[in-house]
């Protein structure tokens, strides 16, 4: 008997064990749908957890909860590093959050695979794909249907220093427009005391990767328009070459040297003078901003590759999507509305200095009060430098085409191997996997 | 009768037992022997973790071994770091506790230093690394250069990328250098005392009385750090260009490889593929390891 009664004690404690565990998920579950006075709760998830960020969140949230009395946002923060394999698991399990921020390349791909809702339905009703640029807003399409609402975005401008260009005779307003510009230009940056260069005038993988310059070069992506790869083209080779000649130009330990110095921020070369011109993301000018306040400096677009060849540039950014099987897909379309929509971009533009791809939003942030004359002048030419941004989405039928690519790219630039071999290798690669994917 | 004769004291505590280890057979089904069941079916599929899940037979596996040189990059990246990570982890530890065996005053203050990187652990070793392997101002190339060294680009060249993370392995043996250090401090004196008076030298010394008597411990150290080689994940994912293996693909080692395939590729039945070729090479070469001990592993009181 008094063994039956310790077993009947321990089976007891095991399920106890296991209630526990079910009234917690059910308590959960209870919490979710709705809130005591009957409002409809939407779950959140960002990854905007910084200082900086998620006090504007918090406050778009805020006032879009202040705005009407159904629905009420509550914002998840959750790490870069797990935000999308964490909902994906909860996609899985049935049971995902119901607005998510997420990769805007990347969401064709998720509408293939079924992680996002289609939007086409909300779209009918009220279609506000006119906000935004056209690029970003043909990023988010899977077979003509939006799968993600733009929220922000960015796009790589040529920093330079004005100070410089005095000291070497250039005009300090006039940057260089063409790549054959930008060398003559960089040549007469170059300073050097012996064999040590004090100042070098550009370099143009600082900042920016040989893709962007490959993008530059070309006008467009890797695919055309009928989704064929297109890399190993007479102007990409010849991109490659041109971005080698740099290198053998200042040498590696010159490179090295000022690539060590940009990865620690604050002693970035280009704060102090030593590195005339530089290709960045525009918010690189918050760096400037904390770092050399007093650098008298100017922004231009990307140089041209050859004149009249275009000014491209690239720019990834995020969506706001509703991840599959949100439990209030209604409620979360009104919040990406609200969150997708002038005042609250505006708000995000200027608290952040970040772009936004509301069209409206971005052009009144870069005349905003708010911002400091040099502020509206970064602004604005990142504003306008959107209408030449390309984005790189991953096509749906090659995802992960890049690591075909990327490899060949740095043997040309590290293993000196030649340019046109290295591309057609790349080319052949993207084009069985673009096959293979297809069967 | 016949009940009370089935119900016997042998078949009550053997319940007992089981209901004592529910909790741990219950979670060794549920989360483990499940999900490899699951992952061994979904291998046989286009998986893709939301929405699909299609028989498609043996084409992950056929895609893998003739249509995908990413694959055999990613498992040549992890053989290298295998084959030179291991054996020279294992000799480091093995050297440290030699020498933290001795008995020097201060030497618990020793032993601490060089356990201490095991307990540091995680993404900020890797960033930490990174800065000291930074060519231009890191601390090593800068030592480097005391001695009229020009040190390599380390994880910036594709030849020096995979030496760079085994150079950071070797730092933090400290983990290992422990079991070695007990299993060293257990060795009977009276040994030592013996061949002191046959007249031995220190090298015959470790030679035939303590690297025999911790063989054991270098069995299960290479078991385990063979096994744990094989899976080096974060150390890529942290330190390769954009988490993606570069430069040229040179830190692409499997596991990462698998991990793009999986949560970027979101082709979850291709990487599924790949975890159960993992498994089997794994398995093969515990099994050779296995199979090889008896030749040279030493169990004390074994008479063999």
């Amino acid at each position: 008997m008094k063994r039956f009664s310790l077993l009947a004690l321990a089976l007891l404690l095991f399920l106890t064990g296991c209630a526990g565990f079910t009234g917690g998920s059910e308590g959960t579950q209870a919490s979710e749908g709705k809130t005591e006075d009957g409002k409809v709760k939407i779950d959140f998830w960002t990854f905007w957890g910084s200082e900086i960020r998620r006090p504007v969140i918090d406050k778009i949230i805020e006032d879009f909860n202040n705005s009407q009395d159904e629905i009420v946002v509550e914002h998840t923060y959750i790490p870069f590093g797990d935000i999308w394999t964490k909902e994906l698991a909860a996609i899985a399990a049935n049971n995902p959050p119901d607005v998510v921020i997420n990769d805007i390349n990347a969401t064709a791909l998720r509408g293939q695979e079924g992680q996002a809702e289609n939007l086409a339905p909300y779209l009918e009703k009220d279609d506000i794909s006119g906000r935004f640029y056209e690029n970003l807003w043909d990023a988010t399409l899977y077979e003509g249907d939006s799968y993600g609402i733009p929220f922000n975005t960015d796009t790589r401008l040529l920093f330079y220093n004005k100070d410089a260009f005095k000291e070497a005779g250039l005009d300090p307003n006039k940057p260089p427009e063409t790549w054959e510009e930008l060398e003559e230009y960089a040549e007469k940056l170059d300073k050097k005391s012996g064999d040590t260069y004090e100042r070098i005038g550009f370099y143009p993988l600082y900042g920016v990767g040989s893709d962007v310059w490959l993008l530059n070069g070309s006008g467009m992506n890797y695919f055309n328009e009928d989704d064929e790869p297109v890399i190993n083209s007479e102007t990409n080779v010849d991109t490659m070459e041109w971005i080698k000649s740099w290198k053998d130009k200042y040498g590696e330990d010159t490179i090295n040297r000022y690539q060590s110095q940009i990865d620690s921020q604050q002693s970035n070369p280009f704060f102090n003078g030593s590195l005339g011109m530089m290709a960045n993301a525009a918010t690189f000018y918050t760096q400037i901003r904390d770092y050399a306040p007093d650098l008298d400096f100017g922004v231009a677009p990307l140089p041209e590759k050859t004149s009249g060849s275009g000014n491209t540039s690239w720019g990834g950014g995020f969506v706001a999507e509703i991840p599959k099987g949100s439990s209030h897909p209604d409620e979360a379309w009104e919040f990406i509305k609200y969150l997708t929509d002038k005042e609250a971009q505006e708000y995000w533009a200027v608290k952040n200095f970040d772009n936004v791809a509301n069209i409206e939003a971005s052009e009144s942030a870069a005349t905003s009060d708010e911002l400091s004359e040099k502020d509206q002048m970064v602004y604005e030419m990142a504003a306008q430098n959107l209408n030449d941004t390309l984005l790189t989405p991953m096509p749906a039928y090659a995802p992960d085409y890049v690591n075909l690519i990327n490899p060949q790219l740095d043997a040309i630039l590290i293993e000196n191997k030649p340019a046109q071999e290295a591309l057609d290798k790349a080319q052949q690669d993207v084009e069985e996997l673009v096959e293979k994917t297809a069967q | 009768m016949k009940k009370k004769k089935w119900w016997t004291m042998g078949r009550r505590e053997s319940l007992q037992g089981y209901i004592f280890i529910a909790p741990w057979v219950i979670g060794f089904l549920a989360f483990t022997l499940g999900p490899l069941a699951f992952s061994l079916y979904a291998s046989f599929t286009d998986y893709n973790i939301t929405s699909r899940m299609d028989f498609v037979g043996l084409q992950n596996y056929d895609q893998l071994f003739t249509g995908d040189d990413l694959f055999w990059t990613s498992l040549y990246n992890t053989l290298y770091f295998v084959i030179f990570s291991v054996p020279l982890t294992t000799i480091g530890a093995i050297f440290i506790s030699m020498l933290m065996n001795q008995s020097l005053p201060g030497m618990r203050i020793f032993r601490t230093i060089f356990y201490l990187p095991a307990v540091l652990s995680g993404v900020g070793v890797y960033l930490l690394w990174m800065q000291l392997l930074d060519p231009g101002t890191g601390l090593v190339n800068t030592i480097l250069s005391w001695f009229g060294i020009n040190g390599p680009n380390w994880l910036f060249d594709p030849d020096w990328t995979k030496p760079s993370l085994i150079f950071m392995k070797l730092w933090s043996v400290g983990g290992s250098m422990l079991l070695y250090l007990a299993s060293m401090q257990g060795i009977s004196k009276n040994l030592y005392e013996a061949a002191d008076i046959d007249g031995a030298g220190t090298w015959k010394k470790f030679l035939h009385i303590t690297l025999p008597l911790i063989t054991p411990v270098i069995f299960f150290d290479i078991i385990t750090s063979t096994i744990g080689s094989f899976q080096i994940f974060q150390e890529a994912y942290v330190m390769s260009q954009n988490g993606s293996g570069g430069p040229a693909s040179s830190m692409l080692f499997y596991n990462l490889y698998m991990w793009i395939k999986a949560f970027q590729s979101f082709d979850m039945g291709y990487a599924m593929a790949m975890s159960w070729i993992l498994f089997v090479v794994v398995l093969i070469i515990t099994i050779i390891n296995l199979k090889l001990a008896p030749k040279w592993v030493h169990y004390e009181g074994d008479d063999k």
